[in-house]
């Protein structure tokens, strides 16, 4: 994928998890904890994770899902299995 | 169409019990398409009818979305029969729902459930509640799954 859609795709990421975390976008920084910092719990994650995995048509292994700990996080993981 | 889980192995995976088990069978499970079918046969000696409402006997929604709740955990024990064996506490995380036709005494409800994802410790799935091949309600339920 090139680097340019991919910058489509971490809006569209970021846009997502603002609507399932209700944080405002504005304060969802990249390396932001989501369980620490921003109050996200396991039934969001799993939120995320089902509607990253719809909306991209990929599967996120389950023994991946403890390494998403941010927003930065998410756009790694994604980016290795979209490539 | 033959139950495929009759009651005794419906108490074996769901922890509810009289006058709160609202799964009389299951009538299909497909392992491949991560779906179940389950029926509450609803009638007027369930409790809830005594005060909703005298007179005017409605099956209230919340009970709706606990027998959609219940058709999902035989869902994840179907699935993932090693971990349901354990007998973990399921807990409700997030609901939305919609409801479209009342629901009376008499009439037999089916409860279609569909993973969207099931994982070891939580799942989501989808549901759909229907009488006489009519949609009566439909939600998506988030739930968590916890060892004792």
């Amino acid at each position: 994928m090139p680097k340019k859609d991919f910058e489509e795709v971490k809006k569209e990421i970021k846009k997502l998890v603002s609507e399932i975390t209700e944080v405002p976008q504005a304060q969802l920084k990249e390396d932001a904890r989501f369980s620490e910092d921003l109050g996200v719990d396991s039934m969001m994650a799993l939120e995320i994770v089902a509607s990253i995995e719809k909306k991209y048509r990929v599967v996120i292994p389950e023994e991946k899902l403890p390494t998403i700990r941010s927003l930065q996080n998410v756009y790694e993981l994604l980016e290795g299995i979209m490539k | 169409m033959e139950p495929v889980w009759d009651i005794n192995k419906i108490q074996e995976v769901l922890p509810q019990r009289y006058p709160f088990l609202f799964i009389d069978s299951v009538l299909e499970i497909n392992g491949k398409e991560k779906k179940a079918t389950c029926v509450k046969n609803v009638s007027i000696d369930d409790y809830f009818f005594t005060g909703h409402f005298p007179g005017n006997p409605v099956m209230p929604g919340v009970i709706i979305i606990e027998a959609m709740a219940q058709a999902s955990i035989v869902l994840f024990a179907a699935l993932k029969p090693h971990l349901a064996a354990k007998h973990p506490n399921y807990y409700l995380g997030k609901v939305e729902a919609k409801f479209k036709k009342p629901v009376r005494p008499g009439d037999r409800l089916i409860l279609e459930v569909s993973a969207e994802k099931m994982l070891d410790n939580a799942g989501i799935v989808r549901a759909r509640a229907l009488v006489n091949e009519e949609t009566v309600a439909e939600a998506r339920i988030t739930f968590g799954v916890k060892a004792k």
